[in-house]
């Protein structure tokens, strides 16, 4: 079966737009949580957000060709990171180009665009805003995506929660082994929602402050949005895109754990084996990982099954550990595809980015994440955690190419 | 090329007797207001009241032709739980917006907002069995059900599982028709599914359908053979036709090989030439079938051509009041399935008798 590399790859988040700027508030320490300016929430006052800074009117002339686009919140993000990951692998030109999928995915995909405008949407004597009635669904978003850069020839939309994006990349990496297409574009995107937040303030898990991931004070999530996308390709492929790999997707696993509907079980099953199943699929030993990703989303339980799971697979050699969310919030659909991202930067460029707020380790359980910047050492293998809603449990693994 | 999977197992909820009997039945109840609701299964005997009280209907229905679907394939865990599902459990997420507008978001009830999550019935269903295992959702319209084959075939090639529950669930509301009222997806006029087909207007009826199928990489038991699946997305008219073709030739067989095709037609005038276009491939001696007339028109009706197909393939036998042509075959053994959801999304299934 063939080998599954990483051509391209692009970001938005509360952070900033592109890898550069998010990469420069990763090393700076500059968390992007705050109060939000956008979202048309009451809630924004009391449950800090992050936002991506920029309203979307002021978005929409960074990309290239606009007039065919919906002034869409989620579709101009999403839009903003594929143009990005796409200028990495502008291959020569006049060749014919490999056959590509586009696999997006969302939790709620145009919500942000419905909300608003809902009661007029079902009173059958108003007609406005038509258009918004498509969006209810996730693959709206994802065919205006396709159609802009044209990706038509195949298209698929993803919703697993919060471990949305991070199967979206499994599932283009499954289609490039068989042979079904040659290269996927691959990633999340989820904007700020009153949905979404209210959401997870109905489940009392959003913490006040900003969020303190694998710290025993801990409190819950901040929600963040944002996208990211990641250009897969087979080898066959790069042979007629002339692409350079920035990493390869050395494994992956997808593991559902039956214990809740909202709640991992405490000794992190689902994140063990998911972990585990994404070490052995690409024929390495846990001592072979540099970094950890982790989903680390702060939430109570969450970060303890995860820390669980941790230490039940490395042990005494815990690699570096962190979350980014307490720098992105949790991006949901996005996540996996952003975390992915800094995944790979963490590869490239030999750092590893730290957690932010941590004081104390949680009770019982002897881990330290990572808390400064680390530069200047070697970064081979990097797992990336993303865990979900339903027991969704998924775990990429990127290495360097060499 | 990925290898064949076997459909050892197959169910069905939909507006007609389809559940209790897992078949279809002799009489047909018709639309209303260009609606064709659900036929609830008996949940009581499935569930307690009080389990039900958490439950929205989407839920219910997913996990009732689960259930059966496992019960028909003898099987207690599958080994992966794969679905899709153009919208969801719409009602879920028609609740929270309301519950947010109405309670000024205050402290707000979490169920239905971890209801209308698209993969909640997957994670009910891999705990109602106790299956810790790949589980996935696809939520791309006229191919959620599509992907969520074409992941289980993968995974059944690889050999990293044996068997997958794969499924499909949709529902309509009242809200939700309205919206897509608005937007020309249902007729104007009001009308009988029995007319439906001939209308010549735009529109279709609303339709709701939940479908659960055990895949398996062995034939053991199996009720019908999957050799292949095409997607073609806002293809050209043309495009279907070859790619029907090289799906044939694939698998050694031509048009005239084909024993009966089901053709996704919906009423509506604006779609009809993809399907009258692609009947005439087709041999005179090749049963034409349709089945929107019966289910609707949903994200994944094709789960309900599906089901027919296994049952047909099965029983070597099927209901007159399918036909929009019929043929000369005796012996059902080569079937294909064509479908496109409004023109966009264009499926196609290969099936053959096992053996």
């Amino acid at each position: 079966m063939c080998k599954v590399y990483v051509t391209g790859m692009g970001v938005v988040s509360a952070l900033g737009l592109g890898k550069e700027e998010n990469r420069s508030a990763l090393l700076a320490r500059k968390s992007g949580i705050g109060h939000a300016k956008y979202l048309n929430s009451s809630l924004v006052d009391k449950l800090p957000v992050a936002e991506v800074p920029f309203n979307t009117t002021a978005m929409l002339p960074l990309l290239h060709r606009q007039e065919n686009l919906q002034q869409s919140r989620l579709v101009v993000l999403a839009a903003l990171a594929i143009q990005e990951a796409l200028c990495d692998r502008l291959g020569p030109s006049g060749k014919p180009s490999p056959l590509t999928g586009f696999i997006n995915a969302t939790t709620v995909g145009g919500m942000g665009d419905v909300e608003d405008v809902y009661d007029s949407l079902i009173n059958p004597g108003i007609r406005d805003n038509l258009g918004a009635g498509d969006a209810l669904d996730c693959a709206a978003g994802t065919e205006q995506l396709a159609r802009h850069f044209g990706f038509t020839q195949f298209v698929s939309t993803i919703s697993t929660a919060c471990s949305s994006s991070a199967n979206a990349i499994m599932y283009g990496a499954r289609l490039i082994r068989h042979g079904i297409i040659d290269r996927a574009i691959c990633g999340g995107v989820d904007t700020l929602t009153r949905f979404t937040l209210n959401g997870f303030n109905s489940l009392k898990n959003i913490d006040k402050q900003p969020c303190r991931p694998f710290d025993a004070n801990r409190n819950g999530l901040n929600l963040g949005e944002g996208a990211a996308y990641l250009v897969l390709e087979s080898e066959k492929s790069i042979n007629i895109t002339g692409a350079t790999p920035l990493a390869i997707l050395s494994g992956y696993c997808n593991f559902n754990e039956a214990f809740h509907p909202t709640a991992p079980s405490p000794e992190g099953e689902g994140a063990y084996h998911a972990m585990k199943g994404a070490i052995e699929a690409a024929g390495l030993e846990t001592g072979s990982i540099s970094w950890i990703n982790a989903h680390g989303t702060a939430t109570i339980n969450n970060d303890e099954a995860e820390g669980a799971a941790l230490l039940r697979l490395f042990g005494k050699e815990m690699p570096a550990f962190s979350s980014t969310k307490s720098f992105t919030g949790h991006t949901l659909a996005a996540a996996g595809a952003i975390e992915a991202v800094f995944s790979i930067m963490s590869i490239r460029h030999g750092e590893i980015y730290p957690v932010l707020h941590f004081n104390d380790p949680m009770p019982g359980l002897d881990l330290v994440p990572v808390t400064e910047v680390k530069t200047g050492i070697p970064v081979n293998h990097v797992l990336s955690n993303s865990f979900g809603f339903g027991g969704n449990n998924a775990s990429l693994l990127f290495s360097k190419y060499a | 090329m990925l290898d064949p999977v076997y459909i050892r197992a197959s169910r069905a909820v939909t507006a007609q007797d389809t559940f209790a009997a897992n078949s279809l039945p002799a009489v047909f109840s018709d639309a209303i207001n260009n609606t064709l609701s659900y036929l609830q299964p008996a949940y009581q005997d499935y569930f307690t009241i009080m389990q039900l009280r958490r439950m929205s209907r989407i839920t219910r229905i997913g996990m009732v032709a689960a259930i059966e679907c496992l019960r028909d394939a003898k099987l207690t865990h599958p080994q992966a739980i794969i679905t899709g599902t153009g919208k969801g459990s719409l009602s879920d997420t028609e609740k929270f917006i309301h519950n947010i507008m109405e309670f000024n978001e205050g402290t707000l009830n979490p169920t239905p907002f971890i209801q209308s999550t698209y993969n909640a019935l997957n994670g009910m269903i891999g705990l109602h069995h106790d299956s810790s295992s790949y589980n996935t959702t696809y939520v791309h319209r006229g191919f959620s059900l599509e992907h969520a084959i074409l992941d289980a075939m993968m995974h059944l090639h690889d050999g990293e599982a044996e068997n997958a529950l794969v499924g499909s669930f949709e529902e309509i509301t009242g809200e939700h028709f309205v919206i897509k009222e608005k937007m020309g997806y249902w007729k104007k006029e009001n009308i009988s599914r029995t007319e439906l087909l001939q209308a010549d207007t735009p529109g279709s009826i609303a339709g709701e359908g939940t479908f659960f199928f055990v895949l398996q990489k062995q034939p053991e038991d199996a009720m019908v053979r999957l050799n292949g699946m095409k997607l073609l997305f806002e293809p050209q008219e043309h495009q279907v036709r070859e790619q029907a073709q090289a799906l044939l030739n694939a698998n050694g067989l031509s048009w005239n090989d084909l024993d009966v095709v089901l053709l996704g037609n919906n009423g509506d005038n604006r779609f009809d030439h993809y399907y009258s276009n692609f009947a005439s491939q087709l041999s005179d001696e090749t049963h034409q079938l349709a089945f929107k007339h019966i289910c609707g028109e949903f994200d994944t009706a094709s789960g309900f051509a599906l089901w027919l197909t296994a049952h047909l393939v099965k029983e070597q036998e099927f209901s007159n009041d399918l036909l929009l042509k019929k043929g000369s075959r005796m012996r059902l053994r080569n079937v294909l399935i064509y479908n496109n959801y409004y023109g966009s999304h264009h499926a196609l299934y290969l099936l053959q008798e096992c053996q």
